[in-house]
């Protein structure tokens, strides 16, 4: 628990931390606004590149979320995750985590805690900007699909922090920063590249924003749970390298 | 609390250190010199766990390194090159996290606050630090759960002649108290005025002793590392 509270606190305290946060979620609700009003004023370059996002309804604006948040969400869980783990061997304090009671696996256990911890906040923050933006459009109180949308973004934004968690073990075996936020703007490609390719529910990357711009119907559960999967077997990886970790030259 | 048995550990490309084997006893300062890239802080990294040694045995408080119980490492206080303290938080957080990381009491910070000297800056960001007090502050965190076994790396760069003072008040106090105290250092004087014994490294080899009686410690120790040179230098040719 100490690590935790460790961890909690040097992420709390960042300006990685804050700055990640506020760009995120207030880039989302600034792009999406923006949409919304270029696809009002009838601007038609806008208006055909926008799709399903361009009309002025709560299914429009939650279509347009969801594929923002595919993107975004990898993005930047991916860079503050690059963060957490690569700023210990760039900043030099990797030395100071061994030779303590607490072990490199707890430790690197409540990076990820922590991590985990504050992606949820800012994934509830993104459906709660959604939600306040809609409102404050005028598109009234949400239907009951409108709900479900949400959530369905809420999960999109939790998923595609566990698609950033390679950058973890990335940022571990290179011992450096930049190489793990390389491999978040990698994971964002790959993710994009499975979509396109028609890779379907069958690619961890690509899954969840298939599900949620469909509507949880073009990616079955058990695809979904592959996500879960690859966020797991990525977090263990993570661990077991800080568990033997060695600091040659 | 800390013993050497033929240790080895070689980069690629050849380097590294061979053969170590030296011993550090509670109550007693052991500081380690030799020039840059002579394998100071590979030692220091191989007894705390950062390097696995390819040959040989490391043992610290009576356990090999590799069976040491976790809870054991609470007595061990380290800083090797970089302080573990970061930019975003102020002095007092760090010294707390370094006190919940090593398992001892938070309120201990204070103390270690007053006797490290660091209360003007103790609310701080640590990244808004002179080198001195980013060094103090490292030291801080290092010995205030009060180790048992301390292993320094160079632990007076960057302090002013007071914190060097200081530094040696407290490494006195705490072998005196029964520590068993290793430290690297490029100051001859300093090293002679504090340490109990003084092992020379070269080449990544312990060469022996330093014998700080004498009355130009310089001298003496170029000396050495010149004779250490020349004898490996014919070693190599006759092999």
């Amino acid at each position: 628990m100490n690590a935790v509270r460790v961890e909690g606190l040097k992420l709390s305290r960042s300006l990685v931390g804050l700055i990640s946060t506020l760009a995120i979620v207030l880039g989302m609700v600034g792009l999406l606004g923006g949409i919304t009003a270029g696809v009002a004023g009838g601007n038609p370059d806008l208006i055909a590149q926008a799709g399903p996002a361009a009309t002025l309804v709560w299914s429009g604006l939650l279509s347009g979320s969801a594929q923002i948040t595919a993107v975004v969400t990898i993005l930047g869980f991916g860079i503050v995750l690059a963060w957490i783990f690569g700023r210990e061997f760039t900043d030099g304090t990797i030395t100071g985590l061994f030779a303590l009671p607490i072990s490199r696996t707890r430790i690197a256990l409540a990076k990820l805690a922590v991590y985990l911890l504050w992606a949820t906040f800012v994934s509830t923050a993104i459906v709660l900007g959604v939600l306040v933006l809609g409102l404050s459009i005028g598109y009234g109180p949400p239907h009951s699909d409108s709900w479900a949308a949400l959530g369905r973004l809420w999960v999109l934004a939790m998923l595609s922090a566990g698609i950033a968690i390679p950058v973890a073990w990335i940022a571990t075996l290179t011992h450096s920063l930049l190489p793990a936020v390389g491999s978040t703007i990698a994971l964002v490609v790959l993710a994009q590249a499975g979509a396109l390719a028609g890779a379907g529910g069958w690619m961890p990357l690509a899954a969840p924003a298939l599900w949620a711009m469909s509507g949880s119907t073009a990616v079955s559960l058990l695809q979904l749970m592959l996500t879960a999967e690859f966020a797991v077997v990525f977090g263990a990886l993570a661990c077991l390298s800080w568990s033997r970790l060695q600091l040659a030259r | 609390m800390l013993a050497f048995d033929n240790v080895t550990r070689l980069f690629r490309g050849g380097a590294g250190v061979t053969d170590l084997t030296f011993t550090v006893e509670p109550g007693e300062i052991v500081a380690l010199i030799g020039l840059n890239g002579a394998g100071k802080t590979t030692l220091m990294r191989l007894a705390l766990g950062m390097l696995r040694a390819q040959h040989g045995t490391v043992r610290l408080l009576g356990h090999a390194l590799e069976g040491m119980h976790m809870a054991a490492w609470a007595r061990v206080g380290t800083l090797i090159e970089v302080p573990l303290a970061y930019p975003e938080l102020t002095v007092r957080q760090n010294l707390h996290i370094a006190c919940l990381l090593h398992d001892c009491n938070p309120r201990r910070v204070e103390a270690s606050i007053s006797a490290w000297g660091l209360d003007l800056v103790a609310d701080r960001r640590f990244r808004r630090l002179s080198l001195g007090n980013r060094q103090r502050v490292g030291l801080a965190a290092a010995l205030q759960h009060d180790p048992r076994l301390i292993v320094l790396d160079e632990p007076s760069n960057t302090l002013d002649p007071a914190s060097v003072i200081l530094l040696r008040e407290q490494l006195e106090h705490r072998a005196c108290a029964g520590a068993a105290i290793l430290i690297s250092s490029h100051h001859l004087d300093e090293v002679a005025r504090i340490a109990d014994r003084v092992l020379l490294m070269n080449a990544g080899r312990l060469i022996g002793e330093l014998d700080t009686a004498g009355s130009d410690l310089e001298r003496a120790f170029f000396e050495r590392i010149r004779q250490d040179d020349e004898d490996r230098m014919a070693t190599e040719v006759a092999g």
